[in-house]
């Protein structure tokens, strides 16, 4: 109890020792906004394991390594910058939480479409942020979104104008510098695609070094009527990272909203998924998460079917080793008046050691009376058989069971339609199995 | 090539193979035929390395080498290849990709370099072709959703690309239509060659009207009861297995 109230200190101290120097200052309804959250965190504090939404992920390392806020981002080595950026896509690169001009390019955006950082564009779009922020959240707010609105540095805002479709992806790229090491980042994202537009958004994040740094991010989305967003995010963040990120989106009548979410950094990793659907909306949640070492990856898919005739299909699969713990909670819940929903959740999970362990927990509360609800999930290893089967035609134990390993989860990639996104989630996955004689060609 | 010495085997306690004897020559077909029950797909398992068995009594030359010091995958290596009575699906690995890993894994045994990707699949496709394959099973996960006859013939595809010099057919006749099981046998006879056996391991006479082996071992209750040339094949066929049973108790 004691360390949970110095911890508590601690974080809040960095809320009010920072209010002076955020930016916005001189905006009285994000002052006062901050001012809001950052009471609303005193209160709670971070989640504890006594709560039930928290009870598989203990966030108390968060606590007791008292980050300290990043306040300049740090130096960058070109190559590295250059080795994450995706191309065919536009680029907004923050670093330790501070946009980058000078490595993002927006060349050739086209008309109608606004791409800036929340730095730049609060006043030229200071209506349309106002009119996202903290719009797609729930309230009361969790203890880490709370923190997110006091303290956010940076972030893009991302509108698509009606009947507009954007020709390339928008890749937004955080980097954690060396200079990140014990410090900690709250970038906040807020994404407005209009009625009939079309756009994909790609969020990676990464760490120059193996240091501990702490990310905390948040993206808002808001689906207008018929517009079809896809939202991809790939974390491969420093194994000794602590990563909290989030993803809240309302989805209008008729919306399209794709979501792939893939797990591979971080000591440990929390992702909130959350999505309200409106009247005949669709939406896919696809997730991979691949766990080594002692890592600890936790995924909380929340999705609210809020009126009839939408569709949602989960799709979240887990490669866990080593002493690696995964976490799957999905949680939908189809309110009364939402009839004809057709609401699918399956989390396969395959543990490649006697030590790994998942804890999976799929939700779901119905209170419509015509609905099609499904839901399954499975935790198993790697099939004898076939390993069997594969070692008779030559293959090596290690190549075999990475072989199926790979097979299993690339499942969760070979859909990825822009190939440079495929690619850089394959290299992921590739790099975690170095001894595998694995080729990304064969795949 | 291959030289079983009087091997005995159980399954959790219980002897299934009660002391077999067999020899088998570099270009030799046996067949091994027997009831059900009789201990013949067990015979293949032990000869390929599948675990649950245990030996408790004699042991299985391969080229000079004891076969149980190798592990599955070295004898693989080393030239044996089964031909399973159920293949396995493999889901998320293609067949070409399977294919290549396979062989690359022997000629990496071998001392040679892997092969390269355009010559690879040509040479694959042209198997295809013999065996009247489609080219798109290349792209499909490896047995996932094939049919009974597309398995066993992915078997015999699997074998004429990986040449082994020991192959056993586990009841590939098994689940075969009379085209297909024309196509299967082509596909074995085309691989025969002075330096290649075959053990056909089957419970029917019938694969053996399309590949013609040079002996015939009957296998009752774990041991073989009566070896002869092809005529004993049909014999069999004619009689039954009760005539071996009659024989042994005479």
């Amino acid at each position: 109890m004691s360390v949970m109230h110095l911890s508590n200190t601690h974080y809040t101290s960095l809320l009010s020792a920072h209010k002076n120097n955020l930016m916005g200052q001189d905006v009285s309804w994000l002052k006062s906004l901050r001012k809001k959250a950052t009471e609303g965190f005193s209160v709670t504090g971070f989640p504890t394991l006594r709560e039930e939404e928290w009870r598989y992920t203990n966030i108390s390392p968060i606590e007791k390594k008292q980050f300290v806020v990043a306040e300049k981002p740090g130096k960058l080595d070109a190559a590295f910058v250059k080795a994450v950026l995706l191309e065919g896509c536009y680029h907004l690169v923050f670093v330790d939480g501070f946009y980058q001009a000078e490595l993002s390019s927006m060349d050739g955006l086209p008309a109608g479409v606004t791409v800036s950082a929340l730095s730049e564009a609060l006043s030229e779009h200071e209506a349309l942020i106002k009119s996202l922020l903290d719009s797609t959240v729930e309230t009361p707010a969790l203890g880490f979104v709370n923190f997110n609105t006091a303290l956010f540095t940076d972030g893009a805002v991302i509108s698509i104008e009606e009947n507009t479709v954007l020709d390339k992806p928008i890749q937004l790229a955080f980097i954690s510098s060396k200079e990140a090491a014990l410090k900690l980042t709250n970038s906040r994202n807020l994404v407005l695609a209009k009625a009939s537009s079309k756009a994909s958004i790609i969020e990676t994040f990464h760490s120059v070094e193996e240091s501990c740094h702490h990310t905390n991010v948040i993206t808002e989305v808001v689906v207008e009527p018929n517009a079809n967003l896809s939202h991809n995010r790939l974390q491969a963040e420093s194994l000794k990272a602590y990563h909290i990120g989030g993803v809240y989106s309302r989805l209008e009548n008729n919306a399209i909203f794709n979501q792939s979410n893939y797990t591979f950094g971080a000591n440990l990793s929390r992702c909130e998924i959350h999505g309200t659907l409106g009247e005949a909306s669709d939406c896919t949640l696809n997730g991979l998460y691949v766990g080594q070492d002692k890592q600890h990856m936790d995924n909380h898919t929340r999705l609210n079917h809020a009126h009839p005739h939408a569709v949602s299909n989960e799709f979240y699969k887990g490669v866990l080793g080593d002493s690696s713990r995964g976490v799957f909670q999905g949680r939908i819940v189809v309110a009364q008046d939402a009839q004809k929903t057709d609401a699918k959740m399956n989390n396969r999970n395959l543990l490649l050691s006697d030590r790994a362990e998942v804890d999976a927990k799929p939700q779901l509360e119905i209170y419509a009376d015509d609905v099609k609800c499904a839901h399954g999930v499975t935790v198993g290893q790697l099939d004898e058989t076939a390993i069997f089967y594969l070692r008779s035609r030559g293959a090596d134990k290690q190549t075999a069971k990475n072989m199926l390993t790979f097979a299993f989860a690339n499942e969760m990639i070979e859909g990825i339609d822009f190939e440079p996104l495929r690619m850089a989630v394959l290299e992921e996955l590739l790099k975690r199995f170095p001894q595998a004689g694995m080729k990304k060609e064969w795949l | 090539m291959l030289k079983v010495e009087n091997l005995h085997v159980s399954v959790e306690g219980k002897e299934i193979l009660k002391g077999i004897n067999l020899e088998i020559g570099a270009g030799e077909v046996h067949a091994i035929m027997g009831p059900n029950g009789s201990g013949k797909s067990t015979l293949s398992y032990v000869l390929s390395g599948r675990e649950g068995y245990d030996i408790t009594e004699g042991r299985v030359l391969f080229n000079g080498k004891d076969l149980f010091e190798m592990s599955v995958e070295e004898r693989a290596w080393a030239g044996v290849f089964l031909a399973f009575q159920y293949p396995v699906e493999v889901p998320g690995v293609s067949n070409i990709y399977f294919l290549k890993a396979a062989l690359n894994g022997i000629r990496k045994f071998q001392g040679l370099d892997e092969l390269d990707a355009m010559d690879f699949i040509s040479m694959v496709k042209s198997k295809m072709k013999d065996l009247d394959m489609d080219e798109k099973f290349l792209y499909r996960a490896v047995n996932e959703g094939f049919s009974g006859g597309e398995k066993k013939r992915n078997e015999i595809l699997q074998m004429s690309v990986l040449e082994p010099t020991l192959c056993l057919l586990d009841e590939t006749d098994s689940g075969l239509d009379i085209d297909a099981l024309q196509i299967v046998a082509e596909g074995v006879n085309r691989l025969r060659d002075p330096k290649r056996s075959f053990v056909l391991v089957t419970h029917y006479q019938r694969l053996l009207d399309y590949i013609k082996p040079d002996y015939v071992h009957v296998l009752a209750h774990g041991k073989v009861v009566k070896s002869g040339g092809p005529e004993l094949a049909l014999e069999l066929e004619e009689k039954g297995y009760a005539w071996v049973d009659e024989k042994i108790a005479s």
